[in-house]
């Protein structure tokens, strides 16, 4: 029996020697392409959902459970966008670093003013998250925050590093300032212009840029299109004259093709996550690209 | 500032006049007139000082071309015109720069707008766009402490599901509607929660609960409610128990009543299921109710690269739920021995029920999951009769890499078991033979979730039970079967099935001598709590 104990308590300290880099999980690809500039080539960044996937609905696959295990740092949205997958997974990675409250975990939607938070929580009007709208880091300012509060709490684990992520934050925070002088002018041709999305995930970038996306394919969140609301959708569009309808990479494209047709709008292939659509292998770069297309199709 | 003087001379008049009053009443001490007369230079001062602020933002605003705008503050207390007199507030510069620059301007507009400072411009860049926005970041983000300890939040954070509530609760509808052409389908059907009679079924209605118990435990509970055929409300504990949460070297403590970890379909609820029916393996080797009782488990994740977790539970295995262990029979009958209905004599009496199971993800959109398990312990049909199950499953998933809210997927799953069940001669030896049953079965299921909601299903069951001259038990029967379904999730929340069945039974004498064809229209909703997915 000690034998056993011996060698079981070599290959855990082996597993724990092994990991000279701080072992960061993300649970979705915003977050961890922020963790990436803060972190650079002091972490290693496991990502779980895939920049493709509807986020509301990934598989809970066993090989999470172990990335969780091994978790120095989680950063998860804390706003129930993950509520349908990541429960389970930290129930079963028995992970004490990254529960909520250590400096192991980044919950994203700390200190963060969640928008449409519902006055009446009912189903009835389909899948309304009762913290707040969930998609919130397209907004630059928030994703500032967010690597903020990263940058704290790889500094709080790794306090060795502190500097270099504490040098990385700023140098994100310059570049984001910086470029918001060019989003900003970019959007600023449009500003109070109404935009149809196929789902209601961009209040945040719309605050930012003084745009209206407030008609939606989806008559009630996560409830498909039906014939009777994108009749309803077309009339509204026609009427305000909206040029551009935002779709993800798992929506269904054709429904927003037909939709595009009827009223001599364009469809613009948008992403909430870095790597969702080409080009776009960092956050600054996401933003890039959904201004520019944006503005493209509103001009 | 010749209003000012003014003032001042007309202050020093009364406040003479007054000390000249004051002198003649010699109670007033004259000190006490020396401060009175200062606080009414005071008073006259900052009455003043007020009329000048006054003065100059009404300037401010005339030159800023915003004289439509409605004066800030018509009436100012004393108190706030004179903090703001000294120096410029804290709110001051946000107001100025917020009206000066086009871009700020057009930013606040939006009625989204949750607060009014929208800019708080510290680092002053090049540009007007704002940098900083105080209506959506609502803190400087200096709050997570490096202890962990009371970090202070403006958001309320939740757990998963937890909310601000101290537990999850939800309550779970599942009913069906069933046509076949056997009379008797509660012979048919293996599984206590399948439909068990023409007509509608209620056999699953389920409150479940759970949350963190304290910073060391979870608890769950599910408590199921079923209607029987004459209608009647049948309550069963189905799960409760608490698991730790903080167990050092990747172990984890589970104890209480619940699910053995068998395979893939025993450790799930029913409203789980892919099916609106048990598969047959499953009701005739570990039980309709499947193998579950009171006992605890420890898991621990193996460190390895891959997912690999060992088990091992242990349960009384007494009584119906522990259906090939020590199960007294109905009416103390269990394969035609009368049964020993004994107490635990020693650790040989209980259930133990190791499992191994390995996941890899074959790319971004594949997954295997495999496991084996066990289940070993004693029976009732003898005083030393024992039971051996073995069990090997196996999943394959594939979703597509653009998934929305999960489809389309592709999912086969497959279970082996093997029982191995010595059948002793009964309580007083009143059975004529002792005999060694070796039975085993699988099943295997495709599920295809072509487009957003919608499934369609294939399944085969076989059941092959060791033939016995002495006894003729219709849970001993040799069996097989094919169903189809498809399903629609109009949510997460509800779901509607329609499946077929046809079970080959033309040569079994015992159950009906022809074939079955049934056909279930299963209904379901879930209330309350969000219920997260296992894999």
């Amino acid at each position: 029996m000690k034998k056993i104990l011996l060698i079981l308590s070599t290959i855990l300290a082996c597993a724990l020697s092994a990991q000279a880099k701080l072992n960061v999980v993300a649970t979705l690809p915003d977050f961890g392409s922020l963790a990436r500039e803060v972190g650079g080539d002091k972490i290693d960044l496991v990502v779980l959902a895939k920049a493709t996937e509807d986020p509301h609905f990934v598989d809970a696959r066993p090989s999470f459970v172990v990335s969780l295990r091994n978790a120095d740092v989680l950063i998860d949205g804390g706003a129930e966008l993950e509520l349908g997958w990541l429960p389970p997974l930290l129930q079963n990675a028995r992970n004490p670093k990254i529960e909520i409250g250590k400096p192991g975990r980044v919950q994203a939607s700390q200190g963060i003013r969640l928008m449409n938070v519902p006055t009446n929580v009912t189903r009835a009007a389909g899948d309304v998250h009762a913290l707040g709208n969930p998609h919130f880091t397209v907004d630059p300012i928030i994703a500032k925050a967010i690597a903020q509060h990263i940058a704290q709490s790889f500094s709080a684990v790794d306090a060795a590093n502190a500097g270099f992520y504490d040098a990385n934050y700023k140098k994100f925070e310059t570049a984001i300032n910086a470029k918001l002088q060019g989003w900003g002018a970019i959007m600023l041709p449009f500003q109070g212009q109404h935009v149809a999305a196929y789902h209601d995930s961009w209040p945040y970038f719309a605050h930012r840029f003084g745009l209206n996306i407030d008609v939606f394919l989806e008559p009630k969140p996560g409830i498909p299109p039906s014939p009777s609301h994108l009749t309803d959708v077309i009339g509204q569009m026609k009427a305000q004259k909206i040029k551009a309808i935002i779709v993800e990479p798992y929506h269904d494209r054709r429904i927003a093709e037909k939709v595009a047709r009827s009223t001599g709008a364009k469809v613009v292939d948008f992403s909430q996550f870095p790597g969702g659509i080409p080009g776009t292998d960092s956050y600054v770069r996401l933003i890039d690209v959904l201004v520019s297309r944006l503005a493209d199709a509103l001009k | 500032m010749n209003k000012f003087i003014l003032i001042g001379v007309t202050t020093a008049a009364l406040a003479s006049a007054r000390a000249q009053d004051s002198a003649s009443t010699p109670a007033a001490s004259p000190d006490l007139e020396n401060l009175r007369q200062q606080v009414q230079a005071l008073t006259e001062t900052v009455k003043a000082l007020q009329q000048q602020v006054k003065d100059q933002q009404v300037a401010i605003e005339k030159a800023n071309g915003n004289a439509g705008s409605p004066p800030q503050n018509p009436e100012p207390s004393p108190i706030a015109a004179a903090a703001n007199s000294p120096t410029p507030g804290p709110s001051a510069p946000a107001r100025f720069q917020t009206e000066d620059t086009s871009v700020v301007a057009s930013t606040a507009a939006p009625a989204a707008s949750p607060g009014p400072g929208v800019n708080a411009n510290e680092t002053a860049v090049s540009g007007n766009f704002p940098t900083t926005d105080t209506s959506v970041v609502s803190s400087a983000p200096e709050t997570i402490s490096s202890t962990g300890a009371g970090a202070s939040l403006t958001q309320p954070i939740s757990i998963g599901g937890g909310g601000k509530n101290y537990m999850n609760i939800s309550f779970d509808g599942l009913f069906a509607l069933a046509g076949s052409s056997a009379r008797d389908l509660d012979h048919i059907e293996v599984g206590d929660h399948d439909p068990q009679q023409r007509g509608f079924n209620a056999r699953n209605i389920e409150l479940a609960f759970d949350g963190a118990v304290d910073p060391y435990f979870e608890g769950f509970a599910n408590i199921v409610f079923k209607l029987n055929n004459d209608n009647e409300t049948e309550v069963e504990v189905e799960e409760a128990f608490l698991q730790t949460t903080s167990l050092p070297f990747n172990l984890q403590l589970k104890a209480g009543q619940f699910f053995a970890a068998f395979g893939r379909i025993n450790p799930t609820h029913p409203h789980t299921w892919d099916f609106a029916d048990a598969p047959i393996v499953h009701g005739r080797l570990l039980g309709p109710d499947g193998l579950r009782g009171v006992g605890a488990q420890i898991s621990w994740i193996v460190p390895v690269p891959w997912y690999s977790q060992l088990i091992l539970g242990v349960q009384n295995g007494r009584g119906g739920t522990g259906y090939s262990f020590r199960n007294p029979g109905d009416d103390g009958m269990f394969f035609d021995r009368r049964t020993t209905d004994r107490e635990l004599r020693g650790l040989q009496d209980f259930v133990w029920i190791p499992r191994w199971e390995n996941s890899v993800d074959l790319s971004p959109t594949q997954v295997v999951l495999a496991g084996i398990s066990g289940a070993f312990g004693s029976n009732e049909t003898g005083a030393n009769s024992r039971t051996q199950i073995y069990g090997g499953d196996f999943l394959y998933k594939w979703k597509s890499a653009n998934a929305e809210g999960g489809f389309p997927f592709v999912k086969w799953q497959t279970e082996f078991m093997y029982r191995r069940f010595e059948a002793g001669r009964g309580v007083n030896e009143s059975f004529p033979v002792a005999e060694t049953f070796h039975d085993w079965g699988l099943y295997s299921q495709v599920l295809w979730g072509f487009k957003k909601g919608w499934v369609a299903g294939i399944r085969g069951d076989y059941l092959d039970m060791e033939d016995s001259k002495f006894t003729d038990d219709f849970e001993r029967q040799s069996r097989s079967r094919i169903s189809a379904n498809l399903t629609w999730y109009p949510t997460e929340f509800s779901k509607i099935r329609l499946q077929y069945n046809h079970d080959f039974l033309a040569e079994n004498f015992f159950l009906s001598d022809r074939d079955v064809d049934s056909v279930f229209l299963q209904f379901e909703f879930i209330l309350g709590a969000h219920g997260a997915h296992k894999f």
